[in-house]
């Protein structure tokens, strides 16, 4: 039995972290290694044709401050998007979702519990079927192929999260911590952001880790409202498939390893609130 | 807390922190959807021209295309087998790593990063590890002398291949779950199936697998609403307009983005919103009262 779970954590391990390691491998070579028809697992200090052996080289990360042929900018230019995008509606995010899960969590308001599951059933849209409607209205505000237009959307995107797991945080703040202050003669407001945000720092970090992901990650709204201006990487990345000198593997693969290790980073670092996060707070470890 | 809260200048204070959140809620998954139906009457193009009422002209287009008879079928199938496949294999997965071993939170979460990557950048560099000429896959099943099938073009193949790596990326999450699910059963339930000789498939069929259920439950509808937008892998790894792989999602993007008919992408989005609501109502029952179990475990 003990041989059995053993094999089973292994193989499994092997098998899920493969692509990942092969991600990494790929970034260190040449764009004949990549499609080599013999297979190139060994990072070494040269390359023959017959042997498993390639020579490593950091020119695919070098060449990311190229344009690959066919695109205007070059891979940072996208980053840097959706660096903005990504910040700036996680941030927008978290504030209106912790006062939103505030509000919810502290005070009686009628059909609250109505009003909570109506935030987190927007989560469930597909983005294919919103963006129908959003593209029309986003046409006639000029909002198409904006920065803005992005982040308002992936606020909205990503308040249902928040508001679900800063209201968990919430809940578990004692309310005779903001009673004394109000006893004291402090305004809500006062209490709110006195009491309550230093109480909730450390929910509002990992709510913000999540967002953050999570619009880091989307696709659906990013390629069809903004495939030219305030263009993110996974389009970026998604425009490169077709290209006229063949894909730029190593490229990608170095774009790849630099877009997704702040994801692996974050991860780690909120890695006992991952069932909290994936299940709205609704699980609580 | 009611002496202070029940004043009524505390519940317009209420409001005013819930009203923000709210608003933006409205206006941008509420107003669309309206705009939705109202868009699904009309001949609404992407490429300009007057937008003119053609009542349920976009309807009858729609039920009789077998496209979106297939889309619907390709995406209730992938629904099934991912969603099924992640829960068996994190299900079993969480059995191996329930007890303790040496690093398991470091292998826990290894295991865990693919759920948390992004899936477009991911399945778009599946594609060169499935690629049926230089693909690492391939030279290894060759190595071994098994067959190496073309993996993202044989038509039989190629929804195999998505779901393959919706299932690499998804497993994780129903493990993670399901963990939680086997830690939160109490260990004097199991000593107590021992004192009375339970056989190991009885102590399994009457203790662990009902006492995880609800969790299973939560895990798969998640999973489940999650699936039902798939969008991302189809776009990587077939594209939009591959009748083998349309999903819905796949099939608005189409009908929109490539054909140029917004009035009939409304329409679609509209079915599509009927079904998601259906699906969205069941989950939120669902969820309310898990809720209410656990605060009476809780409490």
């Amino acid at each position: 039995m003990k041989l059995l779970r053993a094999l089973i954590i292994i193989g499994y391990l092997a098998l899920a972290s493969f692509p990942l390691l092969w991600l990494g491998l790929t970034s260190l070579k040449t764009y004949e290694d990549t499609i080599s028809a013999r297979a190139k697992f060994v990072p070494w200090t040269e390359s023959s044709p017959q042997s498993v052996t390639f020579q490593a080289t950091f020119e695919a990360y070098r060449n990311l401050s190229k344009p690959v042929a066919g695109t205007s900018h070059d891979f940072y230019h996208y980053l840097l998007n959706s660096v903005l995008i990504g910040t700036l509606s996680t941030l927008t995010a978290v504030a209106l979702g912790t006062l939103c899960a505030y509000g919810f969590s502290r005070f009686r308001i009628p059909g609250s519990k109505d009003w909570l599951f109506f935030i987190l059933s927007t989560r469930f849209l597909p983005p294919l079927a919103v963006v129908v409607p959003v593209l029309v209205m986003y046409r006639s505000f000029s909002l198409e192929n904006t920065h803005l237009g992005l982040i308002l959307l992936y606020t909205s995107f990503n308040l249902s999260l928040a508001t679900w797991l800063m209201k968990g945080f919430i809940d578990e703040i004692p309310r005779a911590f903001e009673e004394a202050a109000l006893v004291d003669g402090y305004s809500r407001l006062r209490a709110f952001f006195q009491v309550i945000v230093p109480q909730a720092a450390t929910g509002m970090a990992v709510t913000a880790v999540f967002c953050l992901i999570s619009a880091w990650n989307e696709f659906g709204f990013a390629m069809t409202l903004n495939n030219y201006e305030a263009k993110t990487v996974p389009v970026y990345f998604a425009g490169l498939q077709g290209n006229i000198e063949g894909v730029p593997w190593p490229q990608i693969a170095a774009g790849m390893m630099i877009f997704v290790l702040p994801i692996i980073v974050f991860t780690v670092l909120v890695r006992n609130h991952l069932l909290r996060g994936v299940t709205f707070g609704t699980i609580k470890q | 807390m009611t002496s202070v809260s029940g004043s009524d200048s505390s519940r317009w204070l209420g409001w005013s922190f819930v009203t923000p959140a709210l608003l933006l809620l409205l206006a941008l998954n509420l107003f669309p959807l309206f705009f939705s139906i109202y868009l699904g009457f009309t001949n609404a193009d992407l490429s300009g021209g007057e937008t003119q009422g053609i009542g349920a002209r976009n309807y009858t287009v729609l039920f009789s295309d077998a496209r979106y008879a297939g889309a619907i079928t390709t995406t209730a199938l992938f629904v099934l087998c991912s969603v099924s496949i992640e829960l068996v294999l994190g299900f079993v997965l969480a059995l191996a790593l329930k007890d303790r071993f040496p690093a398991k939170p470091v292998v826990l979460t290894i295991l865990l990063i693919p759920m948390m990557l992004t899936p477009v950048v991911l399945s778009l560099f599946w594609n060169l590890i499935l690629n049926g000429h230089y693909g690492i896959l391939n030279q290894i099943l060759g190595g071994l002398g098994l067959p190496q099938p073309q993996w993202l073009t044989s038509d039989d193949l190629k929804f195999v291949s998505i779901v393959m790596v919706d299932v690499w990326m998804w497993t994780p999450f129903m493990m993670l779950i399901s963990l939680a699910g086997l830690n939160a059963i109490p260990g004097y339930i199991y000593e107590a199936a021992e004192i009375d000789r339970a056989s190991r498939l009885t102590v399994f069929r009457r203790i662990t697998l009902p006492m995880c259920a609800p969790l299973l439950g939560l895990a798969v509808l998640l999973r489940g609403t999650d699936a039902l937008k798939q969008f991302d892998l189809v776009m990587a790894m077939t594209g939009p307009n591959d009748l083998t792989t349309q999903t819905l999602s796949a099939r608005v993007y189409q009908v929109v983005f490539r054909d140029y008919k917004v009035g009939l992408g409304a329409a679609y989005a509209v079915v599509i919103l009927v079904m998601v609501i259906a699906v969205a109502t069941l989950f939120v029952r669902y969820m309310d009262q898990l809720q209410r179990q656990q605060g009476r475990a809780g409490g």
